[in-house]
């Protein structure tokens, strides 16, 4: 079971109590005040102790003859390989996280461990099976869901995603995307480039898409380096120094002032002289440090106390000051008792940490301002920025109830009764269910070929891969790339590591590489190769693929559909609306929005119709606050 | 500013409680929250007991103010295996007491209660459930007439009551609401609250309208592509009423037609081939140009006797539905416009400006609506005034105002057959309906656990029967049993022959159908399974069952979103639910 948290504890508790021998518990996090409306295991007394070690005690009580495990660890730790995963019947993601859902399942499927994923928000949840088979039918991906049905993915999806949902869901103006979407750009800028494929992920947040650019840029292969143009990096620097100042100066009288006018004022100044960029978008207006000052005078600090309210551009001003102010004070304190070796402290974005959600409440309407976006309360910012995905006991209880049937079928191997189980709030249709699906092809998880890629790591080095295996073996052309989580290893234009050993590029026992087929004509679907380290007699090839692989070619492209979330599963809140007007013709269907019917494997009409969504302007919304 | 120390104070920000109940504040608010916490729930608990206490846990985490279970019986081992909040320890105690005891520490701000009685000698003077806010009843109960008696009772103490099977695979449980349930607060789909009234627009709607598109051939590109597609809309009806007698397009044809026309009006020399504020404008042709209507439930409000009539005692709701009803006919048919507008391809400030129309007639609507209200209370001389953000709510969700009619739980008696009234029609429908998609109908596990509940009345009755070899005269119609001693009945022979027949005199139309196969088969099958389960609950399935219990339960207390009504079963072996209204 991976992940102790709201679906957790209900699950070990049915588990327990359905008589499962024996149960291993993974979750890394920590019991908070929060959880305590629903995650039952948990007390009071148990705050900040380890989920996963209390949920143990908590539940050992009821059955002695369980045997049970619990893992206060990361699920993307080493220790859990593909070996781990092997060990176990059944795997139930209880997860609130894309990253980990798509890891357990990438594990799952390269271990050929059934895996019931589940996940809840509000009065909706959803459960379903994934298992990987030889036949075409029957597997399923969690990339598939998004694409099954459109709102109801759609809200699944984000939380996966840990995009910010409410941001779009709020029915905030066009303007409010707009702008996000310039933030980000102008903010990405010179990384963009970098890497294509970091243009996919361009609406997570600033702050994270800064520091992950810092670390590439830093532990970054130096066979990548060139991709940076000279001009880049000059500016790259003179940020960096300007920023560098501005830290320097934390602590003075004027930090909060400098910090005031870089973000606000010379930031935004600079967007704005960017003229192509305003041809059509109302341009930002930079704020004046002096001005609010004196409009500041006399507001209270305790004005941050006040959740509810949305406060005026002097209220955000002062709180914004007074927050910089408590949160270098810390820093500070923090950074004195560093050691000269460790890296500098750093404060950390959380939600429940009053320091910084002030700070990012009043820094984001002050923002909001300059853009002309409409101001929010801090409780609504902690929900945006905290990612706050309402939660309660009944829908968790009915979703790990869902997991256990699920998990009954897949053991008794009874794949074809096994559902894709839907809950909804509404009156009308408190269960809905939908039958498994094959895998899809575009998926990045299940739309992929899966092999193990042995490798002895005394002698083994990237060319062998791309020579001997890839090229000769399966018949590649010249245009792939070959890929890991760090970034790209090889391709024609980077034939930098093609003498280096796994080893020296970072490949290690039980990652993944991705191969990626770029041939114009007709490119395979991605290979994903598990790496299984092990010495190889001297006179075999150092890098061998052990099974026969037959590699499935992708299917042609199809046009942009009307369901929100892209072939990859990658909802896109925006961008797609125009195509999708042009392609509508609203009277051609008069009687769109009206019904559904959604029929099962069996031929079976599930029982209620379903009203279509015909609120497919993009914007994500979130049904039930 | 204060020197800090290391830890931040606690004194900032939410207090303890709303971080607790931070993720559910988020779903029904302060509002819910506190009706939650008023809340007095009463558990009358029976057989095994889970299905009970597991909805008890999913109303206390949330932090229902009370609860109280009723339960006649002892722990045993059996209860260990099965239930949750029960320990080794509890063994030979009071189930009820050790049950309570341990959902109590689930969250200390709950009060909880326990009462070791039998529901029935617990409802002896049934004057006791008066105590209550809401009673949920685990059937099936000893006999019928326990459960009618209940069920009399809080009908006439509008009181709602929850009735819930859990046995085996399959779970029941049928809601009795008061016979007047309105709920203000349905949390309808946002995209839906969406009432721009383009038909029917007023004067500062106009005017901006002129302002925007007086010039639109000479526009430059930039500004044409950016006008707002409801100005769009206005400016073409004129267009189009110029030529027709003042009529907006009413027919589909015409609606066509008109759509065309402001299709014609974007411009095509560009990039994009178009324009989006005009893709916009056609896309929304149809949702926006219909004439103001009511939807079904706010038309059973404005025609409920209640809602003609104010009296002094009249609730809140019929008072404010009053006063809307009244704007309604002022207006001809328009509700009190919500306010709210839609993303839209525009100019920043033409946006804000367009909102701030719509936020100003809204409130101008909202005033009205309260003078009413203020007027009627006048009138009847009510000394507290409805609070000005109930009747805004009231006004914002109008159309969207649902009226639950509660009614009585069936009570499947041994000794009398089941009438279906003015249901047989619908429920004879849906069965026939089902087979004729070829389509399995979850109907059938409803008739199986009335089944059961007869079997169990039929049992209790020959009991009695021998206990007292006189005819049983309390139940109206009872056979006479002339003291014999009967051999007790096998409850999957017995459903076998058991029909929830129809009194062919009442209901001329022969229902149920169980000469369907299909219908007849899944009863069959149901049964088979209660039998089996001989009364057992899976504790899964019981949780299951619980957090769909709860999860309505909430609904009904919060009086926000639209519970069930009024029957829900589940099937455990396919994973589905269906809900009908019995």
């Amino acid at each position: 079971m991976v992940g102790a948290g709201g679906i957790g504890c209900e699950l070990l508790k049915n588990l327990v109590l359905t008589g499962f021998g024996e149960i291993h518990i993974v979750d890394l996090d920590t019991i908070d005040l929060s959880n305590l409306n629903r995650q039952f295991l948990f007390r009071q007394e148990h705050i900040k102790k380890s989920k996963a070690l209390v949920a143990k005690e908590s539940a050992a009580k009821f059955n002695p003859h369980i045997k049970l495990e619990a893992h206060h660890a990361n699920i993307k730790d080493p220790q859990f390989n593909i070996e781990w995963f092997q060990g176990f019947n059944i795997v139930f993601n209880a997860l609130d996280n894309l990253d980990a859902r798509r890891h357990v399942n990438k594990m799952c499927l390269a271990a050929d461990v059934p895996l019931i994923e589940s996940g809840t928000t509000g009065f909706n949840g959803q459960v379903q099976v994934i298992v990987k088979v030889s036949s075409p039918i029957s597997s399923s991906s969690d990339s598939n869901a998004y694409k099954v049905r459109g709102k109801r993915n759609v809200m699944i999806a984000i939380r996966k995603r840990r995009r910010k949902p409410s941001l779009v869901g709020e029915e905030l103006p066009v303007h409010v995307r707009t702008t996000l979407r310039l933030e980000t750009i102008n903010a990405d800028d010179p990384q963009v480039r970098c890497s294509g494929r970091a243009k996919t992920r361009r609406l997570s947040s600033i702050t994270r898409k800064t520091q992950k650019m810092v670390s590439r840029h830093r532990g970054m292969p130096n066979a990548m380096a060139h991709i940076f143009t000279a001009k880049e990096i000059k500016s790259l620097r003179k940020e960096s120094q300007a920023l560098n100042s501005i830290r320097q100066s934390m602590g003075s009288d004027d930090f909060a002032r400098k910090v005031f006018d870089k973000v606000f004022k010379d930031d935004v100044n600079r967007l704005r002289s960017m003229e192509d960029m305003w041809k059509i978008r109302k341009p930002p207006t930079a704020l004046d440090f002096d001005g609010l000052s004196k409009a500041a005078e006399g507001i209270s600090t305790s004005m941050a106390q006040q959740d509810q309210t949305v406060w005026t551009e002097a209220e955000n001003f002062a709180v914004f000051c007074d927050s910089l102010k408590r949160l270098s004070t810390r820093l500070q304190k923090k950074q004195a008792q560093d050691t000269e070796a460790a890296a500098p402290s750093v404060l950390t974005f959380d939600k429940d940490d009053e320091d910084t959600l002030d700070f990012v409440t009043a820094s984001a309407n002050l923002r909001s301002i300059i853009f002309g976006i409409e101001m929010r309360s801090k409780f609504v910012i902690k929900q945006m920025a905290g990612n706050i995905i309402p939660a309660i006991a009944t829908t968790n209880a009915m979703t790990a109830g869902l997991c256990v049937l699920q998990a009954f079928k897949v053991m008794r191997e009874d794949l074809n009764r096994a559902k894709m189980v839907f809950l909804e709030r509404s009156g009308a249709r408190v269960i809905n269910s939908d039958t498994l699906k094959p895998p899809n092809p575009n998926c990045s998880v299940c739309g992929i070929m899966q092999s193990r890629l042995i490798v002895d790591p005394t002698r083994a080095t990237l060319n062998d891969l791309v020579q001997d295996v890839l090229k000769t073996q399966l018949g590649y052309g010249d245009e792939f790339s070959i890929n890991n989580e760090v970034g790209t290893l090889y391709d024609p234009d980077l034939d930098d590591n093609l003498s280096k050993k796994f080893s020296d590029l970072g490949v290690k026992a039980d990652s993944f590489l991705t191969v990626i087929d770029d041939d114009e004509e007709n490119p395979r679907v991605n290979l994903s190769l598990s790496i299984s380290e092990k010495s190889l007699p001297e006179d075999s090839k150092p890098v061998q693929v052990p099974d026969k692989l037959h590699i499935a070619r992708k299917p042609k492209v199809v046009p942009a559909s009307t369901t929100n979330g892209d072939t990859n599963g990658h909802a896109e809140p925006t961008g797609t609306k125009r195509k999708r007007s042009l392609e509508e013709d609203p009277l051609q269907e008069p009687k769109r929005g009206k019904m559904q019917m959604n029929f099962n494997t069996d031929g079976f009409l599930i029982n209620d119709v379903v009203i279509a969504d015909d609120s497919t302007d993009g914007a994500i919304v979130i049904d039930d606050d | 500013m204060v020197e800090r120390t290391t830890t931040p104070p606690a004194l900032q920000g939410p207090t303890a409680k709303e971080k607790k109940y931070d993720r559910q504040l988020r779903l029904w608010a302060a509002s819910g929250q506190q009706a939650l916490e008023d809340a007095k729930v009463l558990l009358l608990n029976s057989g095994p007991g889970v299905v009970g206490v597991e909805t008890l846990k999913n109303l206390i985490l949330p932090g229902v103010g009370n609860y109280t279970i009723v339960d006649e019986v002892d722990v045993t081992e059996k209860d260990l295996g099965v239930n949750f909040f029960l320990e080794e320890s509890s063994l030979g105690k009071s189930r009820a007491e050790e049950s309570c005891k341990y959902l109590q520490e689930l969250n200390p701000e709950v009060n909880g209660n326990a009462i070791q009685k039998s529901t029935e000698s617990f409802v002896e003077k049934p004057s006791v459930l008066d105590n209550y806010t809401l009673i949920i009843l685990i059937g099936p109960t000893k006999d019928s007439s326990i459960l009618e008696k209940i069920s009399q009772h809080a009908q006439k103490s509008s009181i709602p009551l929850f009735y819930v099977h859990c046995v085996g695979f399959f779970s029941h449980f049928s809601v009795q609401l008061p016979a007047q349930f309105p709920i203000v607060d349905t949390h309808p789909d946002p995209a839906s609250t969406q009432d721009l009234r383009l038909l029917n627009p007023w004067p500062e709607l106009l005017i901006f309208t002129r302002e925007k598109t007086g010039n639109l051939p000479f526009q430059p590109d930039h500004e044409h592509g950016h006008v707002p597609y409801l100005l769009l809309l206005l400016h073409y009806l004129n267009v189009w009423k110029a030529t027709r007698d003042g009529k907006a397009p009413a027919k589909y044809s015409d609606k066509k037609e008109f759509a065309a026309m402001v299709a014609e009006g974007a411009r095509k020399n560009n990039a994009e081939g178009g324009e989006e504020n005009f893709d916009e404008a056609t896309a929304n042709v149809l949702k926006s140009l219909n004439p103001p209507s009511i939807s079904s439930g706010l038309r059973e409000v404005f025609e409920s006797d209640d809602c003609r009539n104010l009296r002094k005692d009249s609730a809140n709701f019929w008072i404010i539905a009053h006063a809307i009803n009244k704007f309604h006919a002022a207006h001809n048919g328009l509700l009190p416009l919500p306010g709210a507008l839609p993303d839209m391809k525009a100019q920043s400030s033409d946006y804000i400006q367009l909102q701030n129309i719509y936020k100003a007639k809204a409130r101008s609507d909202f005033a009205e609506v309260t003078a009413t209200v203020r007027q009627s209370e006048r009138d009847l001389d009510i000394k507290s005034p409805i609070e000005d953000k109930e009747i805004e709510a009231f006004c914002k969700g109008a159309q969207f105002v649902k009226l639950i009619r509660g009614r009585p739980i069936r009570v499947a008696k041994s000794t009398e057959p089941l009438g279906w009234s003015d249901r047989a029609e619908a429920l004879s429908m849906e069965l026939e309906n089902q087979k004729m998609m070829g389509l399995e109908s979850l109907l059938p596990i409803y008739f199986a656990f009335l089944a059961l509940d007869r079997h169990h009345d039929e049992i209790s009755r020959l009991e009695q029967s021998r206990r007292e070899p006189s005819p049983v005269k309390e139940i109206p119609g009872a056979r006479n049993v002339s003291g014999a001693v009967l051999p007790v009945p096998n409850f999957a022979e017995a459903a076998h022959f058991y029909t929830p027949a129809v009194d062919p005199e009442k209901e001329p139309k022969p229902w149920p159908r169980f000469d369907t196969a299909e219908a007849r088969g899944t009863f069959d099958n149901v049964v088979k399974e209660l039998d089996r389960a001989d009364g057992a609950e899976l504790h899964n399935i019981s949780a299951l069952t619980g957090g769909m219990v709860a999860q309505e339960v909430i609904k009904v207390i919060t009086k926000q979103y639209v519970p069930v009504d009024n029957t829900c079963v589940f099937d455990g072996i396919a994973s589905k639910t269906a809900v009908f209204n019995i």
